[in-house]
């Protein structure tokens, strides 16, 4: 292996990628325009979901009652309906995701048993957000409950019965439990898996299509070396692309960041060698690169979307389908990410998934080479 | 007129035969379509069933144990680990081993015979922060239907003259629609608009491109044919591809992952035609501006994507920042996602839906217009 | 390298070469040698087999069957040697188009090991010879196609390889850049670099040491040009001019001097025995039978009229670079 030759094939890889405004345009470009796009549009968490309610009562209680929904920031009352067959109504158009109804004994039941139940109609066609909103719907009765209570203990001159168990829940690793700072990182992995996999999947394909390749060929350049030298600049660009990334998940979605640099760059660089074998690999076999660049897409985007963890939890899927995940390359990164950002792990915590990296790199550098042609026929 | 459907004719017959000659093609059109409703069916969900939970009970009581059992019993959380430390407990929340940590302190049981509120400790992995969130809400109902029951025992044993009964407020949620909840019957019905997006679109683009790329663009066009009987010739076989893609994921969604359909075919019909005349103009527009195969690869990504983020097919509209909420009223994917939910899971009819349809109708029309004439001066 | 390792005298050795894809034979049992230093010309139709055989000496295809050695080394069985060894210009135009000359040389060049002064040495030389000294910073995209095959030339000889193996290298090239070209070859020939050319244009081919005429995969005829042109006709020519032209073809069709009678243009070539006794007895033949204007000259057969008569006659339909005059000719002839 002659070190002046990678260093030829990798100069001329670096002065035809400058040349040519796609290749630089996906790797710069794209991973802007996706961190953008992904780091803004993806949020789980819901706010000011639009409600509506049908007050049977209309009493100083239940206009309390509705008064919590309100101030709450994850409600938004926007309409008070006059009838039953209004809330079909409203719901079925979509003028609100949720009904609060209460009944028209509502202030009495409380008064005279200290028990009553208001209904909650949701819209569960997006079943998550149902969920959501139901929890934070229960929380704002709840809270209506404690005023209630405190107001009747202050009349009664009586200390309230506490309520039998009191949680003390502590929550770690993303206190804020926003949804943007596991999805972020999860973002990052997706982006460079895209981009990496694009700009490779060209290489060597371009050379069959252009006719360069022969001649490559019937040169003393060996397989390993021209893999190599090929990588080697898009390894750079990756970086540099792993940078954008990683200032757009810091300093414009303030994601947490507690684990060491040396370790993101570390894994982020394992990431990319298996990244950038893919596409290679894909270059190597599908001699077209239109058929490679395709391929790549497919390769990327749908297993990593839904399979590598960054959106669905991979727990929740069922058992084939998690066996799956363990052939997605991005699965191990996502998991490596969220754990350097959030709980600020070392390689020693995370020793599983780089092993897992190492391999998937090994194995798809082998299946390169040995699936490079040496000869034409 | 005669004339004219005739030679639209001659492009639509070409078009299939390639089509016919292409078994990948075929192959392509079929298989990874279902492979995908599939995937994604089984793969996408947002539900929380059995978290994995580390249990500390250091007060050993009859209490502790019951509150214990009523997390075991639950569907929701799943004891991976019985731990016998406060460090050990910790250990697995930050190994990833459990996501929730339930820690009961000695005493608990004492403090609740007198009446009083004992403390439970709730320890919660918030990485994935919508886990999270929905585990700790079934926590909640947890301790609180608990917490309840034993009140109410409690009280109605002691019949203590002075404390007053607590004041409960229950939350009786009806969830239309999906009352289990599924995130299937979610996500499977908006794979039909996304994915018909996405292979239409990629269909369309390519076609006229290669054609202008390989030169027979050029051949075609000193013939007699004028551009939109090109453009129609060429695109009612990806219309019937999309019509086809429809159906399929619809049969599979149904049959398979057995989402129901309460509303109207015919209306579903109604919508996925419009839609598709969008997606069609959006795979011509991409044509025109891409000479190479290469750059409408490109291209597609540039348009498909945004469109497929922010249309509210996995993620909802309504937690994107305004000036993102503003730009989906552009996206055609977001009213036909409205249209397919409102089909499949409301119930619900054109009274209802004209909206959406007018919007598709509008923006597919708008951009089949500016789609065409682009390609008219594309081709001087 | 050249000029350490003493050359060898035999540069190419080739025994029974054989390529088959699939069922379809491409080539066909080729034997030949090539001396060091020689220019040898592989004259045939399309699809004749010459780059397949080109392509199997350069290691870049896996003979079938048979030996090939070049520059000694057995071609099938160490193919990464044989490369270090040649050079190689495809018949498509492989270089980087964009990349510039001085890009692409140096890429060739460190891929052969070449760096440093000595490589400086080497692209200094290249862009010399292929007078491309002034457009070294130009994307190759920009040069015409005379240009180009220079920079192949040059490209494929910075190591200098004792061999050379060049695939078509004029092909759509005007003739002038064409004799440039050639006299690049001999200047390389000159040096004891090996050249192995293909060509389909006859012309060329007279430039050649020796030639290899190949035809449907088979090694038809080998020799020098003069050779070939004395092998193929079995005889020699005659060219008679007079009037009416006709009448005289007529005439000597039945003469029993007269082995072959095509029309060329205004004359006729008359195939002969021996020029020189049979120029008077056709002139005789011809007065004899009404035409007394005629006059004959002993002419040299050209290579095209000894490729048509090697390769068989009208078996197969003309090659599109072939003189009309000649087609006629041959037509004529069948």
């Amino acid at each position: 292996m002659k070190a002046r030759r990678i260093s030829a094939i990798a100069i001329k890889e670096v002065l035809q990628v400058w040349r040519d405004p796609r290749s630089l345009m996906m790797a710069l470009l794209v991973p802007v325009m996706q961190m953008l796009l992904l780091g803004y549009g993806v949020n789980l968490d819901i706010a000011h979901i639009p409600t509506c309610a049908y007050d049977e009562e209309a009493s100083p209680d239940s206009i309390d009652l509705l008064k919590h929904f309100q101030a709450s920031r994850y409600f938004h009352l926007v309409a008070n309906l006059g009838s039953e067959r209004q809330i079909a109504d409203a719901i079925d158009r979509g003028r609100c995701k949720l009904a609060i109804v209460i009944p028209a004994d509502f202030s009495r039941e409380i008064a005279m048993t200290r028990h009553a139940s208001v209904q909650a109609i949701v819209d569960a066609t997006d079943d998550n957000t149902a969920t959501l909103a139901t929890a934070y719907a229960r929380a704002v009765v709840q809270g209506y409950a404690n005023d209630v209570q405190a107001d009747l203990a202050l009349r009664l001159a009586q200390a309230p019965a506490p309520a039998a168990i009191a949680e003390q829940s502590r929550v770690w690793f993303n206190e804020d439990l926003d949804s943007r700072n596991f999805i972020i990182p999860g973002v990052v992995a997706l982006v460079l898996a895209l981009v990496g996999a694009q700009l490779t999947s060209l290489t060597i394909s371009r050379e069959w299509e252009r006719g360069t390749m022969e001649l490559l060929l019937s040169t003393p350049v060996t397989p390993m070396e021209l893999m190599i030298g090929k990588l080697l600049p898009y390894f750079a660009i990756g970086l540099v692309d792993a940078g954008i990334c990683l200032g757009f998940a810091l300093f414009l979605f303030a994601v947490p960041f507690r684990g060491a640099f040396a370790t993101l760059l570390f894994t982020t660089s394992l990431f990319l060698i298996v990244v950038l074998g893919i596409g290679y690999l894909l270059s190597v076999l599908i001699p077209s690169q239109i058929g490679a660049s395709q391929m790549a897409m497919f390769a990327t985007i749908m297993p990593i979307s839904l399979l590598s963890g960054y959106a669905f939890p991979i727990d929740q899927m069922p058992a084939a389908i998690q066996a799956l995940t363990y052939i997605v390359h991005a699965r191990y990164y996502v998991t490596i990410l969220k754990a350097i950002f959030l709980k600020g792990s070392g390689v020693a915590a995370l020793w599983a998934p780089i092993a897992a990296l190492m391999v998937y790199a090994a194995v798809v550098a082998l299946l390169a080479a040995r699936a490079f042609r040496r000869q034409l026929a | 007129m005669s004339e004219l459907l005739h030679r639209i004719a001659q492009i639509l017959v070409k078009e299939l035969l390639e089509l016919r000659r292409d078994r990948w093609a075929r192959f392509r059109l079929i298989v990874p379509p279902i492979v995908q409703v599939l995937v994604f069916g089984y793969a996408a969900t947002f539900e929380v069933f059995g978290v994995s939970t580390t249990v500390l009970d250091l007060d050993h009581s009859q209490e502790s144990r019951a509150l214990i059992a009523s997390f075991e019993d639950s569907s929701r959380f799943k004891v991976v680990r019985v731990a016998t430390t406060q460090q050990d407990a910790e250990g697995t929340i930050d190994r990833s081993q459990a996501a929730i940590a339930l820690v009961i302190h000695p005493g608990f049981a004492q403090l609740l015979r007198k009446g009083q509120s004992a403390p439970l400790q709730i320890l919660v992995d918030g990485t994935n922060s919508n886990s999270a969130l929905i585990a700790l809400g079934y926590a909640d109902a947890i301790v609180s239907t608990f917490s309840q029951a034993y009140q109410s025992d409690f009280l109605y044993r002691t019949q203590p003259a002075s404390a007053a009964g607590r004041v409960e407020i229950a939350l009786d949620d009806r969830p239309w629609y999906n009352a289990s909840l599924n995130s299937r019957w979610f996500f499977v019905p908006g794979v039909i608009a996304t994915l018909t997006l996405v292979m239409v679109v990629n269909l369309t683009a390519f076609a006229i491109v290669r054609e202008r790329e390989v030169g027979t663009l050029e051949q075609i066009m000193v013939t007699p044919i004028r551009p939109f009987e090109f453009v129609a010739g060429k695109t009612i076989p990806f219309f019937l591809v999309g019509l086809a893609l429809v159906s399929i994921i619809t049969l599979v969604g149904t049959l398979w992952f057995e989402v129901p359909f309460r509303g109207n075919p015919l209306v579903l019909l109604l919508g996925t035609i419009v839609y598709l005349l969008s997606t069609l103009a959006v795979g011509l527009a991409i044509s025109t501006l891409c000479r190479t195969q290469q750059q409408a690869f490109a291209t597609n990504f540039f348009f498909v994507n945004p469109m497929f983020t922010l249309s509210g097919f996995s993620f909802p509209i309504a937690s994107m920042p305004p000036v993102m909420q503003w730009l989906t009223y552009l996206d055609p994917v977001r009213y036909f996602l409205v249209i397919i939910r409102a089909t499949f899971l409301k119930g619900v009819g054109l009274e209802i839906l004209w909206p959406q349809l007018l919007a598709l109708l509008a923006i597919g029309g708008g951009l089949m217009s500016l789609a065409v004439l682009r390609f008219r001066k594309s081709l001087d | 390298m050249s000029s350490t390792i003493p050359a060898r005298a035999t540069a190419i050795q080739v025994e029974r070469l054989e390529k088959r894809f699939g069922r379809f034979v491409a080539v066909h049992d080729v034997s030949f040698t090539a001396r060091s230093g020689e220019i040898l010309g592989f004259l045939g139709p399309n699809g004749a087999g010459k780059s397949t055989t080109l392509r199997m000496l350069c290691g870049l295809l896996r003979p079938s069957a048979g030996r090939a050695l070049v520059d000694g080394i057995d071609v099938a069985r160490d193919p990464e040697s044989v490369r270090k060894r040649i050079g190689y210009m495809s018949q498509k135009f492989s270089l980087y188009q964009d990349l510039t000359v001085a890009e692409n040389l140096r890429f060739f060049g460190g891929i052969y090991g070449l760096a440093g002064a000595h490589l400086t040495a080497r692209i200094r030389y290249a862009l010399q010879m292929a007078e491309l000294a002034d457009h070294a910073g130009s994307l190759v995209s920009e040069l015409a196609g005379g240009w180009k095959q220079r920079l192949a030339l040059g490209c494929a000889i910075l190591h200098e390889p004792r061999i050379l193996f060049l695939d078509e290298p004029t092909s759509g090239v005007d003739p002038l850049s064409r004799r440039r070209f050639w006299d690049l070859i001999h200047e390389l020939s000159g040096a004891e670099v090996t050249c192995v050319v293909s060509t389909h244009h006859m012309d060329e081919a007279e430039y050649c040491n020796r030639i290899a005429l190949i035809d449907r995969g088979t090694l038809v005829a080998l020799g020098s040009p003069a050779e070939l042109k004395r092998r193929s006709l079995g005889g020699e020519l005659l060219r008679i001019e007079c009037t009416p032209l006709d009448h005289a073809l007529t005439a000597l069709h039945d003469c029993a001097l007269a082995r072959d009678v095509a029309v060329f243009g205004s004359t006729l070539h008359v195939l002969v025995e021996e020029a020189g006794a049979s120029r008077e007895a056709i002139v005789s033949y011809l007065a004899e039978h009404g035409i007394r204007n005629a006059r004959a000259t002993r002419i040299d057969p050209t290579l095209e009229d000894a490729f048509v008569q090697l390769v068989g006659r009208g078996e197969r339909p003309p090659n599109p670079v072939r003189q009309p005059v000649a087609a006629r000719a041959a037509g004529a002839r069948a």
